[in-house]
């Protein structure tokens, strides 16, 4: 008796060792593929998926949407277990991961597959993939700060004309100051960090130099000042309220949120929207600061040439067929699917529309970028809502961002 | 010599297994960690107490202010909420045995089931409750402060979600103890005159005084680990006054960026230390005083 309860236990451990061990191992034929797409846009990747698995390849892909997908990353790189055979990652993880050696050049793919090249992507995003001559990664996406405005709005107080130039200038936008009606706002607050990086460009700024963060600048402080113009007068939703809402409900002019937003908004009944460029302190340039979704290859021995072709393959698919991923709002990174004139009925073909527009969808790839983004982000709504003195914040920010580089640097020599 | 035998053990045994790997042996490689300079990626780096000194005595340092304001929140959070944590579960619980209370399974259940929903899934309900121009706040109370961006309200809707979370828990250990009292003790008490108040005072709070040093010692260590709530409710504004310990310390191990998972973990053991050190001192006054 005892000795067949002890049976059952000893099988019950042994089930849950074997469960356990089982995570993460994948089929021999099988393309292990992580994304950490965890918001709408993961269910169009799994249509993607399966579209390409119903092509009979000889490696099918698996698609594992993966919510906290970087620390799992950096878990499974540890341990050398289960490290996916293709992921997806940001752009601004680029640098970071080929400085700590953990991704594998594309090389091979781009070799078995002579049309996964430079010249049929977005410059930007293929680019941000490529350090020291090394392509790292293949591009899916890129996705940008975008502007959308409210058609009925922009009618109502007459000032259709500030889209003429595809530039509305925070200039424009303070004309509007006293002309308002009571609960309505030009501007929200959405995304705010992003509106200010694209400041620092528009303003001809950058935030490193020779390497080196430049946070605490000149140009991190107009680009400050010139939005915070917008808040002093006014024009811009209160602090604190939920501005993104406040568009959806009609009664904000302009929502500076992401190229994503659009299929939300679209669901919005009654609300009559169009998107253009982020707002300038410029008017002669405008920028999107933009972050792209890449196809990566992490460090991985069990990986074989075979798997590769395949991962080759797939891309290859994805390359010509990602309409698809138009559906979730995003810009498709690759040139066939843009250039055909059905990507034109999606709203983002806006961004892809003329070369100059290409260009402004802006892609930081200094490699302390997420540094300098988490500061900004950080402080920016207090500056900006004058909660802060701006000289000591700006102070604050350059030191947080050169502690946090201090302690990696140390941790990689 | 009787035979030793191996049933024990495996009573024993998956609880040892669980513990020693999810409990064990992460918590001695998060001290091994906070001594090192690491990004979880590549091998960590002994730095020895670099971290502590960083933490504790670098003043110019982000990680000292980043470390004493989340401490100070955090200890903030805590005086908040551990009294109202104890205090009303044990009013319901005490009100609940009242014989005129009826459906007292229903009421018990109606205040349990908050503390089984998750804090995310609550946070988005309580933020609409909040929300300046969709909830109650504004235009039932006619406030126009938006709430979560302004003090002290910020700190009353995270309290407010605690409380509404998490007086549950504790009311079903204090009803348990309580129907565990003897009624001979209130009878005789009531025979002899004693009030309401004076039979709560000298029957029913002796009576389960384990429970209560229990619960005291429970819910301020768990007030110390908090994280859910302000993270969704005022992501740690205004101005980084809401911002709790243990935001700071997933930051910067698992934020954007390279991990600096060693400092992380300097200061989650030295909130660690925190709490055992306010542990242990809270269980030897209580004690003291009940024996």
């Amino acid at each position: 008796m005892l000795k067949k309860k002890m049976g059952v236990s000893l099988i019950l451990v042994l089930l849950a060792v074997s469960v356990l061990s089982g995570c993460g191992s994948g089929d021999k034929n099988t393309i292990t593929f992580w994304t950490p797409l965890t918001g709408d846009d993961g269910a169009y990747m799994d249509q993607l998926v399966k579209d390409y698995n119903a092509t009979n390849p000889e490696y099918k892909v698996k698609h594992v949407i993966t919510s906290d997908m970087y620390t799992k990353i950096s878990t499974v790189l540890n341990s050398g277990k289960g490290v996916p055979d293709l992921a997806i990652i940001h752009a601004d993880r680029v640098p970071g991961f080929v400085k700590q050696g953990v991704l594998e050049p594309m090389t091979g793919v781009m070799q078995a597959q002579p049309e996964l090249k430079e010249e049929n992507y977005l410059p930007q995003a293929w680019n941000t993939g490529n350090i020291d001559g090394t392509q790292y990664t293949v591009p899916l996406d890129i996705h940008s700060n975008a502007m959308y405005y409210n058609k009925d709005l922009l009618k109502k107080y007459n000032v259709e004309s500030f889209l003429d130039d595809d530039v509305v200038t925070i200039e424009e936008m303070l004309s509007l100051q006293g002309k308002l009606d009571e609960g309505d706002y030009v501007v929200n607050d959405a995304l705010l960090g992003w509106v200010v990086l694209a400041q620092i460009q528009n303003l001809g700024g950058d935030i490193q130099q020779d390497g080196k963060p430049a946070v605490n600048t000149e140009v991190m402080k107009q680009a400050f000042q010139e939005i915070k113009k917008i808040a002093d007068a006014g024009l811009m939703t209160p602090f604190g309220e939920d501005g993104y809402l406040m568009f959806q409900s009609g009664n904000v002019l302009f929502s500076t949120d992401g190229t994503w937003s659009s299929t939300a908004h679209a669901a919005v009944e009654n609300l009559n929207f169009g998107v253009t460029n982020i707002y300038s302190a410029n008017a002669d340039k405008f920028t999107n600061r933009a972050s792209s979704h890449l196809f990566a290859m992490l460090n991985n021995d069990k990986r074989t040439d075979e798997k590769e072709a395949g991962i080759g393959q797939f891309l290859e698919f994805i390359r010509q067929n990602s309409m698809e991923w138009a559906k979730a709002g995003q810009i498709v990174a690759s040139k066939q699917v843009i250039e055909n004139p059905e990507y034109n009925k999606y709203i983002q073909s806006f961004f892809t529309a003329s070369d100059k527009q290409i260009e402004s969808l802006y892609i930081y790839t200094y490699e302390y970028y997420p540094y300098v983004a988490e500061a900004v982000d950080t402080y920016a709504a207090d500056i900006v809502r004058g909660n802060v003195d701006i000289d000591e914040t700006l102070q604050t920010m350059q030191k947080f961002v050169e502690d946090k580089i201090a302690e990696g640097s140390k941790a990689a020599e | 010599m009787k035979k030793k035998s191996l049933t024990p053990y495996f009573f024993v045994g998956p609880h040892l297994i669980l513990f020693a790997v999810f409990i064990f042996l992460p918590t001695i490689y998060g001290i091994y960690a906070s001594f090192t300079q690491w990004n979880l990626i590549n091998d960590p780096v002994w730095v020895g107490l670099a971290n502590y000194k960083t933490i504790l005595f670098d003043t110019e340092s982000t990680f000292y202010t980043q470390f004493f304001n989340g401490i100070k929140n955090t200890l903030i959070f805590v005086v908040l909420s551990v009294p109202i944590l104890i205090v009303i579960p044990l009013l319901i619980a005490v009100a609940l045995e009242h014989k005129k209370v009826k459906m007292k399974g229903l009421m018990q259940s109606i205040l349990y089931i908050p503390g089984l929903i998750s804090i995310s899934a609550a946070a988005l309900i309580w933020s609409l409750i909040f929300n300046k121009q969709l909830g109650i706040t504004n235009n039932l109370f006619g406030s126009e402060t938006v709430w979560a961006a302004n003090q002290p309200y910020a700190w009353l809707i995270i309290i407010v979600i605690t409380v509404w979370g998490g007086v549950g828990g504790n009311m079903i250990i204090y009803r348990a103890s309580i129907s565990g009292v003897s009624k001979d003790l209130y009878e005789s008490a009531e025979m002899d005159g004693a009030g309401p108040i004076r039979r709560f005072s000298s029957i029913t709070l002796p009576s389960i005084r384990f429970p209560l040093i229990y619960t005291f010692v429970m819910t301020t260590a768990g007030a110390f680990n908090v994280f859910g709530q302000p993270l969704m409710m005022t992501d740690g504004g205004p101005r980084q006054s809401t911002t709790v310990l243990m935001m700071y310390i997933r930051q910067l191990a698992f934020g954007h960026g390279e991990s600096i998972a060693g400092m992380a973990s300097a200061m989650a053991v030295l909130l660690g230390l925190v709490i055992l050190v306010i542990s242990a001192f809270q269980y030897y006054v209580m004690n003291r005083n009940a024996s």
